[in-house]
């Protein structure tokens, strides 16, 4: 087997963590609009007037990304949307740092400071899961997602 | 690359038009933009290092190998202070200047202290654990504070 064929392989399991994280990630948010309002409006980054626009629509493309990753539909647009999705959270989470705030990352449930504080180690997190995402846009061949299996029955451009 | 880029753009703006949607509908959606700015205290980083609390009978306040550090006043300090203890008093405007820490660092290392136990006014805040706190942050280690202060060690433990 050669090496692109093993990496488009591992880029299976690579996407069905990445879209499990968002989908597990987005639920509390759409849940919860107002406390991820108050998660985003913490970081003293968006302005007021665009704080409550992202908190309602940034979790619903976080759970458009997951959905795609996980069923392997329109992949390399999933993993673009979750690299730049990550990109903006380092940047966010970088700023955070540089002023020594004390708060919660409030990337999955909303949380005390004490219970999910930001840290270093959110950064190296963050980086691991875009470098991930740039994997599976490099290495994924649609191996066991939907859009192979539409394309097998002619039913996809 | 340009055209998953595309779709990507395609997907978050239906995403985004959906997620609008239901936010207009579902009871407890959100205004688009907020009327009032968020409450955001965020709370400072706790200043300086670990520090552990022990009781004014504790058993290490005894031990020959435990510094102990008097962060009250000079004058309370000459009113009272435990056998031995350091006055290094606490200033909440300037907790611990560099010359106070150099000269505290090198007095800890000539004592081959093990522990550094500091006590203080016992109030609320403590100055004898916000300089333990300070001091721990600044390189000395093994540092405790006396719950209670010289309260506590003068109420019948010591």
């Amino acid at each position: 087997m050669s090496a692109s064929r093993v990496a488009a392989w591992l880029a299976v399991p690579a996407r069905w963590y990445l879209g499990w994280l968002f989908v597990s990630a987005c639920v509390h948010k759409i849940a919860e609009p107002a406390s991820f309002a108050l998660d985003i409006a913490t970081y003293d980054i968006l302005p007021l007037g665009l704080v409550n626009l992202t908190a309602i629509t940034l979790p619903w493309v976080e759970l458009a990304a997951g959905v795609m990753l996980l069923t392997g539909a329109r992949v390399r647009p999933a993993a673009v949307l979750v690299s730049g999705m990550m990109a903006v959270f380092l940047g966010a989470l970088l700023v955070a740092l540089a002023r020594g705030l004390d708060m919660s990352c409030g990337c999955f449930a909303s949380q005390g400071a004490s219970e999910d504080p930001i840290s270093w180690l959110t950064v190296v997190r963050d980086s691991v899961w875009m470098g991930l995402s740039g994997f599976v846009f490099g290495c994924d061949r649609g191996l066991a997602g939907v859009d192979a299996w539409l394309e097998r029955r002619g039913w996809h451009a | 690359m340009g055209r998953a880029v595309v779709e990507a753009v395609v997907v978050a703006a239906v995403a985004g038009g959906l997620a609008l949607l239901v936010n207009g509908v579902r009871p407890d959606g959100l205004p688009l933009v907020a009327a009032d700015p968020y409450e955001t205290l965020v709370p400072c980083p706790e200043p300086g290092g670990p520090v552990e609390g022990v009781a004014a009978d504790d058993p290490v306040l005894d031990d020959p190998r435990t510094f102990l550090l008097d962060a009250r006043t000079p004058d309370e300090f000459a009113a009272w202070h435990c056998p031995g203890a350091v006055n290094v008093p606490y200033d909440w405007l300037d907790p611990l200047p560099e010359a106070t820490l150099e000269e505290l660092a090198r007095s800890v290392a000539a004592s081959r202290a093990r522990t550094v136990v500091v006590y203080g006014d016992g109030g609320r805040p403590d100055s004898g654990e916000h300089l333990g706190r300070e001091i721990s942050g600044r390189g000395i280690h093994n540092v405790h504070f006396v719950v209670g202060g010289a309260g506590a060690l003068q109420g019948g433990a010591r």
